[in-house]
């Protein structure tokens, strides 16, 4: 089966009309938005930072100057390593990663409690609270979280009334209301993949192991829990992969000691006006984000058409 | 068994309420600080209830620019995505078997690819395509609007896929095997049998795009150029200086959200209850009215007490003015701050007189020890007769070593006043 009888079938398939729509949208979506951005993106991070006019020109060579700048840092420095972007870089991972396993323990009980209960009209009133946070704006989520947790905010106000603390808790330098920011703001995404899985899940697999005598943390270790496992890997990946490169509530919530990797990243675009470094260092996050994700994935034994469904 | 029942009920309904209070209450807060006078937005101390915020908000011009703009984008974006996203499902139902893990990877990734990124490389790649093609600086490739559009369809694409293939796994091809077998042209086939099938996965898809790009900022930061749409405005008023309107229009969106939703759920409910009477939808139609229908339907009761309240609101700020009861908060703030102007000079003359009866026991050996104990120290300021020597700024002189001081008392002619065992009282002759 040659390429020009794969095309004189689909083209008798569809027809011309239907069939070159289908070609030319699944064209431009994959080649033109998805692949030629991404690998162009790829190119110019190898490239000088120069002005304008001289792209193109003889200065215009592949170098690694950026990526040796993410690892060693400026040269002449102090240290011998970039300290200070590499343990941000580090500290993003390691907080997206704390923020995956905080949602996860705080979703899993209600997705399988929507799962199991579902139909009646009560649980539909619970989806529907769950889904209108997720309407609101992402910038306004954090908002949220700065009013609450701000120097004269709501919970110091409250425990200061009460007499608990004499001084304003910094929560914002301490990053609570950064990491409970962002915990909220993927909720929606963990909870929804396990919540699809776990309402197919036959209810008499559960009562035939309770009849056997099973506890109910068996029943979860044993039944529930590797059913689930593609909405829990998809809601997992979804929720890892969004905190570590959001960059609108760590912009808001974060606190001034404390910068989120994406937030280097912005700087290098916006206000150092370097993108080829800027290139680099989100080339460097997304393909360290895929191969914790990839290598998890592989760990757990999950596919990756399990993602997204 | 009943009790361990209870037990498990109790447990479930404390995580409920924790879980809807973390995911309702920041929402609830912010929509009351909407209603709150002060100038930074907080929900306490309360002070009075204003409508002006929401005035604010009508008059900002950025804002409303944003708006503009995020609506121009959104209608842009759900053409395109939802264009491909069809196009997208359509081609891996028939896809060569062996390229379709391939391709269904490929075109799931964007949502998985931090939306940085995105726009990063949409950014990148636009604009080296312009210096390619020898374009200046402001032509359409560069404008802001388009660009917007291209990234943020490259992942809300994927979204809407993701709704045409649940929906398309539910087809049977087999309709429109016997629409070409009838006679049907494919273009024919396509229109008439599969659009319709899919016509409630592309309204909800084009929901969902539209949302998804209104709310979008990771992607549109790094291309919006010229056109700021609403999301990037709030992100610079959040982060430069806020006032209450946002809170505002947080507060608008919530409501017209769970407006949205009442409104879904509740056709949706009407439809469920006709097909379960096996009546056609328009026999239930107006059934709104009636009472029996509401009994069954929470989602219809939440809906008439919003409308209700709404109504209410409306009416109560046509006709309520704030004013007098800012006019009340200035008073009562000022009537605070002369009093804590009067308690500081107090405390100034207190300290003045100390220290002309301190003065001839500079020299003794009490100087460092009339200080007091570190651990009373938080109760002491400004309240007790002697302020001033409890001051923070004494403090750090102060020894921390209590028992040093047991020694002193008797030496200075205050002695017993500032001995340790004195602290743990109110402090004697406290100012009015």
């Amino acid at each position: 089966m040659n390429i020009a009888s794969i095309f004189k079938g689909f083209i008798n398939r569809n027809g011309w009309g239907l069939g070159s729509y289908l070609l030319i949208a699944v064209g431009f979506w994959l080649i033109i938005l998805i692949i030629l951005p991404q690998l162009s993106m790829l190119d110019f991070s190898f490239r000088h930072h120069l002005p304008p006019p001289e792209m193109g020109g003889p200065k215009d060579t592949y170098t690694f100057e950026h990526y040796k700048f993410l690892a060693l840092g400026a040269q002449g420095a102090d240290q011998s390593y970039n300290v200070v972007d590499l343990g941000v870089f580090v500290r993003t991972l390691v907080a997206a990663f704390f923020v995956t396993i905080l949602d996860l323990l705080l979703c899993y009980p209600l997705a399988y409690y929507l799962g199991q209960a579902s139909g009646s009209g009560y649980t539909r009133i619970l989806v529907l609270f769950l889904i209108i946070p997720y309407w609101v704006n992402e910038i306004l989520r954090a908002f949220a979280f700065r009013i609450i947790f701000g120097d004269s905010g709501v919970i110091n106000e409250m425990m200061m009334t009460m007499g608990l603390i004499d001084n304003p808790i910094d929560f914002i330098r301490d990053n609570i209301a950064l990491y409970s920011g962002l915990g909220y703001a993927y909720i929606l995404l963990m909870i929804f993949p396990m919540y699809n899985v776990i309402e197919s899940l036959d209810r008499n697999q559960i009562e035939a192991a309770r009849d056997m005598g099973a506890p109910w943390w068996r029943i979860h270790w044993r039944i529930v829990i590797p059913y689930a496992k593609p909405g829990i890997s998809s809601g997992c990946t979804m929720v890892f992969m969004l905190s570590a490169g959001a960059l609108a509530a760590p912009q808001i919530l974060g606190g001034p000691s404390s910068l989120w990797f994406t937030q280097i990243i912005y700087q290098w675009f916006n206000q150092g006006g370097n993108w080829p470094r800027g290139a680099a260092y989100a080339i460097v996050l997304l393909t360290v984000c895929i191969v914790i994700v990839l290598s998890a994935m592989r760990l757990f034994k999950v596919k990756m058409g399990d993602i997204g469904k | 068994m009943k009790s361990q029942n209870l037990v498990l009920r109790i447990f479930l309904g404390l995580y409920l309420a924790v879980f809807f209070g973390y995911l309702l209450g920041p929402l609830i807060i912010m929509g009351i600080t909407a209603f709150n006078s002060p100038g930074f937005p907080r929900a306490t101390p309360w002070e009075c209830l204003t409508f002006e915020w929401f005035d604010v908000l009508a008059n900002d011009k950025r804002i409303m620019n944003g708006l503009k703009n995020s609506l121009i984008v959104g209608s842009g974006t759900v053409v395109l995505s939802v264009a491909l996203g069809l196009a997208g499902a359509l081609m891996l139902t028939q896809i060569y078997p062996k390229l379709r893990a391939t391709f269904y990877t490929v075109v799931i990734a964007p949502i998985l690819i931090p939306g940085v990124v995105l726009g990063i490389s949409t950014l990148v790649f636009w604009d080296r395509l312009n210096i390619m093609l020898g374009f200046s600086g402001d032509s359409f490739l560069h404008n802001g609007i388009f660009l917007t559009i291209l990234g943020q369809s490259t992942f809300i694409a994927s979204y809407c896929m993701l709704v045409f293939l649940a929906r398309l796994q539910r087809y049977d091809t087999g309709l429109t095997e016997a629409a070409l077998d009838l006679g049907a042209t494919n273009v024919q086939a396509f229109r008439k049998i599969l659009v319709p099938f899919l016509m409630p996965a592309i309204a909800s898809a084009a929901v969902l795009a539209f949302l998804a790009s209104f709310e979008n900022y990771n992607t549109t930061t790094f291309t919006f150029g010229k056109y700021p749409t609403l999301t990037i405005e709030l992100a610079q008023k959040v982060r430069y200086g806020i006032n209450p309107s946002i809170s505002a229009l947080a507060f608008t969106i919530v409501v017209l959200t769970i407006f949205a939703a009442v409104v879904h759920e509740v056709s949706q409910r009407r439809k469920q209850l006709a097909l379960a009477n096996g009546a056609p939808i328009s026999a239930v139609g107006g059934s709104f009215q009636l009472p029996g229908f509401l009994r069954g339907n929470p989602a219809a009761i939440v809906l008439l007490v919003l409308t209700v309240g709404a109504v209410a609101t409306i009416s109560f700020a046509s006709t309520y003015s704030p004013e007098a009861c800012k006019v009340d908060v200035r008073e009562q703030k000022r009537e605070l701050q002369k009093q804590q102007i009067e308690k500081i000079q107090q405390q100034r003359q207190q300290q003045k007189l100390d220290k002309a009866l301190q003065g001839p026991n500079i020299f003794g050996p009490d100087k460092s020890k009339v200080a007091p104990a570190p651990g009373a120290a938080p109760q002491s300021p400004g309240k007790g007769a002697f302020g001033g020597v409890f001051a923070p700024g004494n403090l750090d002189k102060a020894t921390p070593k209590p028992e040093s001081k047991i020694e002193s008392p008797g030496k200075g002619t205050f002695g017993n006043v500032f001995a340790p065992s004195n602290l743990g009282e109110p402090a004697p002759e406290a100012p009015k």
